[in-house]
């Protein structure tokens, strides 16, 4: 590393990240008006932008000073932090493509190339950014390593082999066996075990020695974290909600990206106070909450502020979701003193990682203990772990609990696959039945 | 060499009493289900319209997953003892919950995960915890394994896979009269036949001393199933030989090279899954695949390849792009059918297999 690039990362980061935000801030335009169907705006919206842009401005001068690692978001990147690895989430930069609504203009280069058109659309975002250099964000650093796991799902595996080859660099794969009925021992101690065979990896690709003390620190910084992350979903059960799911889908991303790092632990609690005071005001998200929904499934990126102002309007609010909760699910296993096997269970047993019974319970407990009245599933194209079995979850879920249910076709970023007329035939049938079933 | 209907051979076996378990792709130890005295009988392309299975899966799901399931919501008496779902992809993994959890089915469901990724000593030694969970499981319903019996379910599969490396060269190198439909029958038998049959099958493959006569082209064949009978039969008709293959449910569940005679059960077990060729659905690294492919298509002198796509498979859409892009640096011409797994070939396709043959029968005789 050269003292004139640590030197310049150094400026960045103290002076100049802040004045560039301080910039934004001065040259905002005006804000949007907010529609008469939502409550006041969260303060910490500010806050979640500045943390955000500032980690992908100061990206751009990483290179030469830290190593730059592309992450998985379901990847024990504690193990990574250790390190002082400087880390991009590819599915974090390619659901920003997909809000910016350009999703398909990144699907089709990788198209161009050669990627099929039936491939996630976040790999093929990121690979569109890979083989073009185009983001939104600026200029995303090269990455010196690829971390993935397959808890979330096979793609990523083959997704980043495919980044690996393209870039000649190295790629740690942490293999998650799928949890059918429970985890066995012999899943726990492979899991743990592959942890510490990454040690040596990485201390070569980062050039620094890994230090147990300061990894137990990162661990209970991302314990503390996943953990006040969890209490701000809680504070959703409130009647109103002091935030709606759309809102969380943002506020996601340092738990997803900056997790383990004191910038995210001091975000979080920002956030938390700012909803627990909501809760105790009695501030809704929305102005008048009827009902309350559930989300299952990703983020249809390109329609959020479409969906949350057509329910809203409705007095509509989702409250809850699968995918906002899953990265404050099974942080409870998490242990300082045990940190290998503590982490095999972690990591282990995220949703997309488990069994469909257990998806199913977990629902059902949502459902109830957030007092939802009506659930929205998003059959998305790109993610099969998410969507195969969706069908009968819903059949499940709606015998089960007499709950109205609607699916919506669609895809997280690609925007070609959102069908207008369909959707909205789908939700008018679904507004009316729940409002059916409420005073009916 | 008399090849036995599927449906037909697998209805009298379960008439007579066998214990059958539907076996979903890919890769799984069939030793120990046949110690225990259970046929393996494999669900990949089951016919049949799609009544039933669409009301539980997506349109963009892939047509082996959907077909499987149609299969499954029959619940065909030639299935007596369960399922076995490996994990292959993320479609197959969900499937095997859905069925198991959500839909539910009157026999016992049960998995087998692979391991995935590059391997090392620590996924040996998970592999072996898998096997021996695996076998615990069905132990706690079939009683305890005689040793013996998994030994002797070794020693027959290490013979079968003897014969089939055998078959697979003689293929290669023009020693074997059998045409593209009748090598792709044997090859797929071992799906439903009982092992001891399939050896004798096998055994009965005449490999011939002299070549036999050159095919006007050769060609390899990459994907998950060999190309359908009518495509097979057009590749026959036009004088193209198959001489290689990379598809999983042929020769990536072939070992790459000859194993000693199995002496320890478990240890044949690990060997013999670790030295499997490299595969999309095992997260196989692409260098080792792409290795690998050249040396089949050098070894068969094949002068094409003809990837079969199956429709929404992730695991070989990933790969395809890399594939295709290596092979055509190497003036390799390359030939991608997409399936639904369709009996009929369509006059487009009919057409575009036309076309690519007549390129290889120039680049052999310009
Ligand atoms: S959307 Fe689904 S398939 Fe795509 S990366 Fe995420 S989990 Fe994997
Ligand atoms: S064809 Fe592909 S997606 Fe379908 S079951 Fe096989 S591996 Fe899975």
């Amino acid at each position: 590393m050269s003292i004139r690039t640590e030197l310049r990362y150094k400026i960045m980061k103290d002076y100049g990240a802040p004045a560039v935000m301080a910039l934004q801030n001065f040259k905002k335009r005006k804000p949007r008006p907010i529609p008469e169907a939502f409550g006041p705006p969260l303060e910490s919206n500010k806050r979640l932008k500045e943390i955000l842009s500032r980690h992908y401005f100061l990206s751009r001068y990483v290179p030469g000073v830290k190593k730059v690692a592309w992450v998985t978001s379901g990847a024990p990147v504690e193990l990574l932090r250790a390190f002082d690895f400087y880390t991009i989430y590819p599915e974090n930069h390619s659901a920003l493509v997909g809000a910016k609504k350009q999703g398909a203009d990144y699907c089709g280069i990788a198209e161009g190339s050669g990627f099929s058109q039936d491939l996630c659309s976040y790999a093929r975002i990121d690979l569109g950014h890979m083989l073009s250099g185009k983001t939104p964000a600026g200029k995303l650093p090269k990455p010196d390593l690829l971390f993935c796991s397959n808890n979330i799902c096979q793609t990523v595996l083959y997704w980043y082999k495919a980044i690996a080859h393209e870039l000649n660099i190295p790629l740690i794969h942490f293999d998650a066996p799928f949890v059918t009925s429970e985890q066995t021992e012999a899943d726990i101690n492979y899991m743990a075990q592959q942890l510490q065979d990454m040690i040596p990896v990485l201390e070569r690709v980062s050039g620094r020695v890994f230090y147990l003390n300061i990894f137990e620190d990162i661990l209970k910084r991302s314990m503390e974290t996943s953990k006040t992350w969890g209490t701000i979903l809680d504070a959703m059960k409130a009647q109103p909600a002091p935030m709606t799911i759309f809102d969380a889908f943002g506020h996601l991303a340092p738990i997803v990206s900056l997790r383990g790092l004191p910038v995210a632990q001091d975000y979080y609690h920002i956030l938390m106070d700012e909803v627990e005071t909501r809760v105790t005001q009695g501030i809704g998200a929305i102005s008048d909450e009827r009902y309350r929904l559930i989300w299952d499934n990703i983020a249809i990126w390109y329609k959020v502020r479409f969906l949350a102002t057509f329910f809203a309007e409705r007095k509509m609010n989702f409250v809850t979701a699968t995918y906002t909760n899953a990265w404050a699910e099974t942080t409870g296993y998490l242990n300082v003193k045990d940190p290998w096997n503590s982490m095999a269970k972690t990591y282990g047993q995220i949703i997309l990682n488990n069994n469909l019974k257990h998806r199913l319970d977990l629902m059902k407990k949502m459902i109830k203990t957030y007092s939802v009245d009506g659930m929205v599933m998003h059959s998305t194209r790109s993610c099969k772990p998410y969507s195969v079995g969706q069908f009968d979850l819903r059949k499940a879920i709606t015998t089960d609990l007499d709950l109205p249910a609607v699916i919506l076709d669609a895809d997280i970023a690609d925007e070609r696959v959102w069908s207008e007329q369909q959707i909205h035939t789908r939700l008018e049938a679904f507004c009316e039945t729940l409002e059916g079933s409420k005073h009916g | 060499m008399i090849i036995p209907d599927r449906s037909e051979y697998l209805k009298a076996l379960a008439q007579s009493g066998q214990k059958i378990m539907g076996v979903l792709p890919a890769l799984y130890p069939r030793e120990i289900l046949w110690a225990f005295d259970i046929h393996a009988a494999e669900i990949w392309d089951p016919p049949g319209e799609l009544l039933h299975a669409n009301a539980h899966l997506q349109t963009t799901i892939c047509p082996i997953v959907k077909k499987s399931l149609e299969f499954i919501l029959k619940e065909p008496d030639i299935i007596n003892a369960g399922y076995l779902f490996p994990h292959t992809c993320d479609s197959l993994q969900n499937l095997g919950t859905q069925v198991k959890d959500l839909i539910g089915v009157s026999l016992p469901v049960y998995t087998f995960y692979n391991p995935k990724g590059s391997f090392n000593n620590t996924t040996t030694k998970y592999y072996q915890d898998i096997l021996k969970n695996f076998q615990s499981t069905l132990e706690a319903s079939y009683g305890p394994l005689d040793p013996e019996k998994l030994l002797a379910a070794c020693v027959l599969s290490h013979n079968i896979d003897s014969h089939l490396l055998a078959i697979q060269l003689a293929r290669m190198t023009d020693h074997l009269s059998l045409n593209n439909l009748e090598y792709f029958k044997l090859m797929r038998a071992q799906e439903y036949l009982l092992p001891t049959d399939y050896l004798s099958l096998l055994e009965q493959v005449d490999i011939l001393d002299q070549p036999s006569e050159t095919p006007r082209a050769r060609l390899m064949v990459s994907g998950i199933l060999p190309p359908t009978s009518e495509i097979l039969e057009f590749l026959d008709e036009l004088g193209v030989s198959i001489v290689a293959d990379d598809l999983l449910a042929v020769s990536r569940r072939i070992p790459k090279f000859p194993m000693d005679v199995p002496v320890s059960p478990l240890d044949y077990l690990t060997d013999r899954f670790f030295i499997l060729p490299s595969c999309s659905t095992r997260g196989g690294d692409l260098d080792e695949r792409l290795h690998h492919l050249s040396k089949l298509m050098n070894a068969s002198q094949a002068q094409g390849m003809l990837f079969n796509m199956v429709k929404f498979c992730e695991p070989e859409l990933f790969d395809h792009r890399l594939l295709v892009k290596t092979l055509r640096e190497k003036s390799i011409p390359v030939l991608t059918l997409e399936t639904e797994l369709e009996s009929h070939i369509s006059g487009q396709d009919k057409t575009r297999i036309e076309a690519f043959t007549e390129l290889l029968f120039e680049m052999v005789s310009p």
